[in-house]
């Protein structure tokens, strides 16, 4: 066994390892950032693979999209700061269902893909080629995927402002409690508030 | 090979010029034997007991320093310091460097959230809001930057100042720059994490070797920012009469106090206005750099 076949096994571990204890964590914060190795411990392997640019680009935009997501998860929850334990699985019927079938699916695509087998030269100009393929017959499909997630993100800005276009996004929303069915942790609804 | 240890040293008189530099602008008394300051003052850290706070998530409370100064260590490693002279010359130099900025972020926020304590918790958001738009405006002006190299290794960056250095040719990058350099490092008006409103923010509740590790680190990332900055906007090794690395180190010193003297001039801003001004004022001004930059590579 080579030292690039080590890297590699060490990594695939610490990707699918961290990747598990996403689900296995009580925390939003925590489940993120696992998550975020996971995919560093992925862009690793696809520096091994050659691919310096779309491995760095990885680490960049995984750094910042889980940042960005630990930050949503909790202005969209409500659980105070997200320092409130709370489960990291729903659906979960739904959930195996659609990870078997995920998991059958590569599986599958992986034994019967023709893969290359020589390898890439160390001159080969990698980044070049992948600038010249963005910007030319993949151009379509990357721009409306860019579009889309502008959108995505333009919706989810306009959901989470609280001075929302039908008046305050937070009215008649209620925060969970610590237990189920209890009092609501943290800022108490206005409508409560009057009663008291 | 030579590289490693040119970037130890580096990062060590920069830690060390910038403590000094903190020292002399905070205005306190500057006798002549104060070049040895820094050091008792960290001799001071270090004996200091270590305060816990309440279930803190131990594990980010104590990767968090570390993770800062890894980090900084790596931004530096793509810096050359004479041509092919780097630790690692990699053709994705400055995406490299975006990395280190994004995880950066990540690092300090952890700082404050692991430690389970409102003050740093404050910190830790706060950071993230304008850290984040921050990071964004500095990736636009480095790919202008990247532009005229044709490459984004750092070393053709610095190869393609020969004529003219890019603090001339793209005057909005190095303004736009040192915003993030002032965010990442904590300091002055874009130190919204580590504030003294927030009675020091995600640094609130650490003492002893801890406080001293976490110090160090934010001074290694401003020494490592500066390097950049200076390899990117001032030509960094280039000039006449000395070596490369000496040129290297004198621009990154220059960078340094420059950084130390607006950290300690500029006032800050409330968050949301800084927030506003980020993303209204200043990204715009970053997409007109690139601008700039794309009509001028033109043939």
């Amino acid at each position: 066994m080579t030292a690039a076949d080590l890297a590699f096994y060490v990594l695939s571990a610490v990707a699918v390892v961290s990747g598990w204890r996403v689900f296995r964590t009580d925390s939003m914060v925590r489940a993120s950032f696992l998550l975020m190795l996971s995919f560093i411990a992925v862009a690793a392997i696809m520096l091994m693979l050659a691919a310096p640019y779309i491995g760095m680009a990885t680490v960049f935009m995984m750094a910042v999209e889980m940042m960005v997501m630990a930050l949503f998860m909790v202005m969209f929850m409500m659980n105070p700061a997200g320092l409130n334990p709370m489960s990291m699985v729903h659906q979960n019927r739904l959930s195996i269902g659609a990870a078997a079938t995920a998991f059958v699916g590569l599986t599958v695509a992986v034994l019967f893909t023709d893969l290359p087998h020589e390898k890439v030269a160390r001159q080969a100009p990698v980044i070049r080629d992948l600038g010249h393929e963005l910007l030319g017959p993949s151009m379509l499909v990357f721009e409306s995927a860019g579009v889309t997630l502008l959108a995505a993100m333009v919706a989810s800005v306009v959901l989470s402002a609280r001075s929302g276009r039908f008046g305050p996004s937070d009215e008649g929303s209620r925060p969970p409690g610590l237990e189920p069915g209890g009092e609501p942790a943290g800022r108490v609804p206005e409508s409560e508030q009057e009663d008291e | 090979m030579t590289a490693i240890p040119l970037v130890f040293a580096l990062l060590a008189a920069g830690i060390w010029l910038s403590a000094l530099a903190e020292r002399f602008a905070s205005g306190r008394r500057f006798p002549s034997g104060t070049v040895f300051a820094p050091l008792l003052q960290a001799a001071r850290l270090l004996s200091q007991q270590s305060v816990r706070t309440e279930h803190p998530d131990g594990l980010n409370w104590v990767l968090s320093p570390i993770a800062y100064l890894t980090l900084a260590v790596a931004g530096l490693s793509v810096v050359p310091f004479a041509p092919e002279l780097a630790v690692a010359p990699l053709d994705t130099g400055i995406v490299l460097w975006g990395a280190c900025e994004a995880l950066t972020i990540v690092a300090v926020f952890l700082h404050g959230w692991s430690a389970n304590s409102m003050l740093p918790l404050i910190g830790g958001y706060r950071f993230v809001a304008i850290g984040l738009p921050a990071m964004l405006l500095s990736m636009f002006v480095l790919i202008a930057a990247a532009l005229p190299a044709q490459s984004l290794s750092v070393g053709a960056i610095v190869e393609s100042q020969r004529s003219l250095w890019n603090v001339v040719r793209q005057p909005l990058g190095l303004p736009l720059f040192l915003l993030l350099g002032l965010a990442i490092s904590l300091r002055g008006p874009m130190d919204y994490g580590d504030a003294a409103d927030l009675s020091g923010g995600t640094a609130a509740e650490v003492s002893g070797p801890h406080r001293l590790a976490w110090g160090i680190a934010r001074l290694a990332m401003l020494t490592a920012f500066a390097a950049m900055g200076a390899s990117v906007f001032l030509g960094g090794y280039l000039g006449p009469w000395l070596p490369g690395p000496v040129w290297l180190a004198l621009k990154t010193a220059a960078l340094l106090l420059v950084l130390t003297w607006l950290g300690r001039n500029l006032a800050r801003m409330p968050a949301p206005r800084m927030m506003a001004a980020l993303w209204l004022v200043l990204l715009p001004l970053s997409f007109l750099d690139l601008v700039i930059a794309g009509v001028e590579a033109l043939p």
